[in-house]
């Protein structure tokens, strides 16, 4: 009798990509319910918007690269990539924008680099940074939050304003009608304030920040916060590429706010608003675009926190995870290259 | 014992990476070792036959257990010993017991049943050094661990061994051969650790066994609080796989590392497995040679799953029947465990000494691995690897083909441990990655080691040639100079004539055409060749009895001796190569050489117009055209003859055409019938056409002399007569020679020259 021929080891985790990739959207999901609390059912809208044409693309471009469809869209990739793109553009951005975006990060930035695993860049933040360059007005067009606006856009009316064909003249209907509803985000106000010599202080005052950090950012930031910290306990992601990144940014505010606070976000706030908590727990730590080595990943995420907070202090553009995780995927193969861990039975050095 | 509680709680260093993977280990160790009926027949492979051992058994031969079954004296040579009584039914290449299955030297040991031993001698008193060591040689102890290295060598090693490290830890899931022999055999394997610490004579001693073996533990403390070993101590470490690996128990217990190519005798320890301190004391003590040794056999897919003790050398098959394997189609027979054990595809192959598991699963219980995926580079392969490697970089390069990139990653520092493929969620076979990858570079090493030999080999030959061509060329020379001076006074007055001769011919030529300096021997030729094409055109236009027929012939043998001189000036490798090969092939060639030369000489002069074939050396008044072909032709021989020194057939060639040219003693001192007679005839044939020229310019003595010598010469060519051939015709016969014996022999001659000139034809062919 023939036995079967196999190579050791015969035993696994029996941990698969997909389920990673599930587990790490699921982390993900209180965060959005919360977005969607504060910002509306666009969120929402957006995200499945992105994943319905994530899938479609994907499955498009294995067929075209004649290799297995089901094999490659079941392993949650494009998926993970929709939901990063759905939750970072604005609710209420007309439909087209998520397609452009989905598409040019699912075909150009994944498959055409070859798929999974082969690209050099991060699919979500890529498409981001295309879409914050084509189209700057839809982009920083932000939803107020629903408290901060007073009224609510419901369900119905979201959807209508993301697929009326005349997008923006609706929203500014809304706008006009309902003060607020779309407006810039908190840190491109307090940046804008700041340029216009406004103090922190002053520019808090402002109804959007409601207190610090701004209304609603910072519970969002909170949630993906949690989501983060559940994920390091699944082990789904390790802790140096986040530690990095939100250890970079809280030093380099802390030191410039404590040089002057007057001119400076402070460092927790820099910490709990905008896309500091997504990006530093589901976006820079796509293990694909980083560092693999630990101290790699440390470097990795530092260079992102040092990154976001020269852009959104000196930048022309108010959040800045997306530029600080493309200019680190460059950055990761020669990370890659200069750091690795020393080699049981090899001195050191 | 105080000490053994005071050591219990040192420092522990944690092992890089590392998993946690099922145990699986209660499925096999709670029943005690068990014995399995013998088998029939054992494979015993004897790897080193041929090699460092010599077989001391023959086919057909009745061996008794405990017999060697070779010899050897080499360091590494282990013993190989009959497992039981019976008789050799065959030598020869069977099953490995290896994932391959490549068939390697076996001996067929047919078992009677009688299971008759050699007698074992116990140890009576206190051993030496030599003794315990020569004991553990002779009973053909290798590592029970599974790497199967001499012990014998391990345990007298160079330097100071400072710590000896029992490996008790057993870090595999599934198996618990290690674990039952330590509950069961505690006492004597510590009398092994014993004889260890004599030979080694470490400082501290650490039996380290992982916490997921308790009882074990708590036996082998048990037996230790029991026996008189100094510092000693049992060492319980955390449960982790690898732990158990040599390199990774040496990391946990001292917090060293084995330098990267080194062995752990570099920091001064010594690692062995508890497996082998067992053997090492029945070898000692008791005299009983490696025959059996404990093997878990286990798995969903064994009816009577645990350790059984078992002949090394029994086939696999044999076992499996015994403990109740259920065969299935899609079953795998896995030897070792599930993150290092390698599966067979026959179970026809034998238990080797270091085979401590058969593991035989369901195929629901280890689960094939889907198919591969694309790595995410997440990196928890890099996490759990216990020698901090970056496999997913590994495996980046390995799957490209760029070995050099791989190595430079630390390649070979893998210990193929398994944990990077355990954690992949890509179920990547990352170790098989990593195996094929280092195949590759070890035989890309193996190839380049076999083109530097080559190259050495090849460089090597090159100067022995050289030098040899050297040798041999001075010795040539010097061979020359000896028969200079041994000729004789007649020869040689013949050569210097010659070469006077062409001097003077070169002086009145160089008057009326140009003619190069004779600078070279190469060159000389190339002018021998000119002064003939010359010769023959002057011929041609002076000659007024040639008929056109005649002309015409002359021309074309003076270009065919203009080609051959040519090719000889022009292929002086071709002189060269004659010297170099073999004798009689040389002379071959120059009697072909000088027969074709004799030809063309003949042919110029048949075109001559006053044919003077005595051309008497001395006499000045010969005519000019005769007198210069006779130079030529003496040049190019003696150029010849300085070139091919070494035969002595050259100088009689040249001799022997020099004295064609005056008329003729053929005088062949050499002993090659064949090769005379081809020159004979060659000469012969020259003097036919000399005659032949000769009848039409109405010289009756040259006729005669001619047709003498063209009877001569076929009666020569024909008969092959190996005796000298004189031919002065040109004395003897020539003056009373009426005019009718004139026509009659210038028929004879005109049937002579055509068989000549066909003989000739033939030569030159061949």
């Amino acid at each position: 009798m023939a036995f079967k021929i196999a190579s050791s080891p015969h035993i696994n985790r029996q941990l698969q990509t997909s389920t990673v990739m599930q587990r790490v959207l699921l982390c993900a999901m209180p965060a959005l319910v919360v977005q969607c609390a504060f910002f509306g059912w666009g969120t929402l809208i957006q995200v499945i918007l992105a994943m319905t044409v994530a899938m479609c693309a994907e499955a498009l471009i294995m067929q075209l690269r004649q290799r297995p469809v089901i094999h490659t869209i079941s392993d949650n990739s494009a998926l993970l990539t929709a939901f990063l793109l759905g939750v970072a553009i604005p609710p209420l951005a007309p439909w087209w924008l998520i397609l452009i975006g989905t598409a040019f990060a699912i075909v150009i930035v994944k498959q055409l680099y070859g798929g999974l695993g082969q690209n050099l860049f991060n699919p979500a933040m890529a498409a981001y940074v295309l879409l914050l360059i084509a189209f700057p007005v839809q982009m920083t067009s932000w939803v107020a939050p629903i408290t901060a606006a007073q009224h609510s856009v419901s369900f119905l009316d979201t959807l209508h304003i993301i697929f009326s064909s005349s997008q923006i003249a609706v929203a500014d209907t809304y706008r006009l009608g309902i003060d607020g509803t779309t407006m810039a985000t908190p840190l491109d106000t307090l940046k804008t304030d700041l340029h216009s010599g406004i103090t922190t202080a002053d520019s808090l005052q402002k109804l959007i920040f409601n207190g610090w950090a701004g209304k609603g950012w910072f519970w969002v930031n909170l949630t993906y916060l949690a989501g983060g910290l559940m994920m390091l306990r699944l082990k789904l992601i390790r802790w140096h590429i986040s530690a990095g990144v939100l250890g970079a940014l809280f030093i380099c505010s802390a030191v410039a706010w404590a040089w002057e606070p007057l001119t400076h976000v402070s460092p927790l706030m820099q910490l709990f608003s905008g896309a500091t908590m997504v990006g530093a727990f589901f976006i820079a730590t796509d293990p694909v675009t980083a560092a693999t080595s630990n101290r790699g990943r440390l470097l990795f995420g530092a260079i992102i926190g040092v990154l976001v907070y020269l852009i959104r202090s000196f930048g022309g553009y108010p959040d800045a995870f997306a530029f600080a995780v493309l200019l680190a995927n460059i950055s990761a193969p020669l990370i890659d290259y200069y750091i690795k861990p020393r080699t049981y039975g090899h001195l050191r050095g | 014992m105080s000490l053994t509680a005071s050591t219990e709680h040192t420092v522990l260093w944690p092992l890089t990476g590392g998993i946690h993977p099922p145990e699986m280990k209660l499925l096999s160790n709670t029943t005690p070792i068990q014995r399995l009926l013998p088998a029939n027949e054992y494979f015993l492979p004897l790897p080193q036959v041929g090699e460092t051992a010599v077989l001391a058994i023959k086919q057909g031969q009745r061996v008794l257990k405990g017999q060697p079954l070779t010899r050897g004296i080499s360091a590494m040579y282990l013993a190989v010993h009959a497992p039981t009584s019976g008789t050799i039914a065959a030598i020869e290449p069977r099953p490995s017991n290896h994932p391959s299955a490549l068939p390697v030297l076996t001996c067929v040991l047919q078992s009677d049943g009688l299971d008759e031993a050699v007698s074992f001698t116990a140890a009576s008193e206190p051993l030496s050094h030599e003794q315990i060591l020569q004991r553990i040689r002779d009973a053909g102890i290798a590592g029970m661990g599974g790497a199967m290295f001499p012990s014998h060598i391990k345990l007298n090693p160079a330097s100071k061994i400072k710590r000896l490290i029992i490996n008790g830890v057993e870090c595999e899931p599934y198996i618990t051969a290690d674990d039952r022999l330590m509950r069961e055999y505690a006492s004597d394997i510590l009398n092994g650790v014993a004889l260890m610490q004599q030979l080694l004579q470490p400082e501290t001693t650490t039996i380290a066994i992982e916490d997921n073996k308790p009882e074990a533990a708590q036996a082998m403390r048990q037996a230790l609080a029991a026996s008189t070993l100094p510092q000693c101590s049992i060492q319980v470490i955390p449960t982790k796989y690898p732990s158990g690996g040599e390199k990774q128990l040496i990391q946990i217990l001292t917090g060293q590392e084995v330098p990267s190519g080194a062995i752990p005798a570099h920091l001064g320890i010594v690692v062995q497995n508890v497996g082998t301190a067992f053997a090492i004391q029945q070898a000692v003590y008791q005299g009983v040679p490696l025959l059996e040794r404990v093997i878990t056999v286990t798995g969903s897919n064994i009816e009577k799953p645990g350790n059984y003790w078992v002949s090394v050398g029994t086939p696999i098959r044999h076992i499996l029947e015994q403990t109740g394997f259920k065969a299935t189609p899609d079953s795998k027979v896995i030897v070792g465990g599930p993150m290092m054990g390698y599966t067979l595809s026959t179970v026809d192959v034998p238990v080797l000494k270091g085979s401590n598991c058969l593991l035989l699963p369901q195929a629901q219980e280890l689960a094939d691995a889907p198919q591969e995926r694309s790595c995410i580079r997440c990196g928890e392969c890099a996490q759990v690897c216990p020698v901090s490697l970056l496999p997913q970089q590994l495996y980046w390069h390995a799957k490209a083909a760029e070995y050099d990139k791989a190595e430079n990653f630390h390649l070979q520092d893998c210990i193929e441990c398994g944990c990077c493929s355990y954690v992949c969620p890509s179920d990547i076979p990352l170790v098989q990655y990593y195996r094929v990858a280092k195949a590759a570079i070890r035989k890309t090493r193996e190839e380049k080691l076999h083109a530097e030999h080559a190259k050495m080999r090849f460089e090597a030959r090159s100067l022995r040639m050289e030098q040899e061509k050297l040798e041999r060329e001075a010795k040539a020379r010097e061979a020359a100079e000896k028969r200079k001076s041994a000729m004789s006074g007649n020869e040689k007055d013949a050569v210097a004539a010659a070469l006077a001769r062409v001097k003077a011919k070169q002086a009145a030529q160089g008057a009326v055409e140009e003619s190069p300096a004779p600078t070279t021997a190469d060159s000389k030729a190339t002018i021998a060749a000119a002064v003939s094409g010359i010769k023959a055109q002057n011929q041609e236009t002076s000659g007024s009895n040639v008929t056109n027929q005649e002309d015409k012939k002359a021309a074309i043998a003076a270009a065919i001796a203009r080609a051959k001189a040519k090719k000889i000036a022009a292929t002086p490798t071709l002189t060269e190569t004659l010297t170099a090969s073999a004798p009689a092939q040389a002379a071959d060639k120059k009697a072909k050489v000088a027969a074709a030369i004799a030809s063309a000489k003949a042919k110029r002069t048949q075109a001559a117009d006053t044919p003077n074939t005595e051309a008497q050396l001395s006499a000045p008044n010969a005519t000019d055209k005769q007198a210069m072909i006779a130079a030529a032709v003496a040049k190019a021989k003696a150029r010849k003859a300085a070139v091919e020194n070494t035969s002595a057939e050259v100088d009689n060639a040249a001799v022997t055409v020099e004295a064609s040219s005056a008329p003729t003693t053929l005088t062949e001192s050499t002993t090659d019938a064949a090769q005379k007679a081809r020159i004979a005839a060659a000469v012969a044939k020259a003097k036919a056409k000399k005659a032949s020229s000769a009848t039409a310019t109405e010289a009756p003595e040259k006729t005669t002399a001619a047709s003498t010598i063209a009877a001569a010469a076929k009666q020569h060519t024909e008969g092959n007569m190996p005796e000298t051939v004189n031919t002065d015709g040109d004395t003897h016969a020539s003056v009373s020679l009426s005019d009718d014996k004139k026509a009659r022999v210038v028929a004879a001659v005109a049937k002579a020259k055509q068989k000549a000139r066909e003989r000739a034809r033939e030569q030159e062919n061949n």
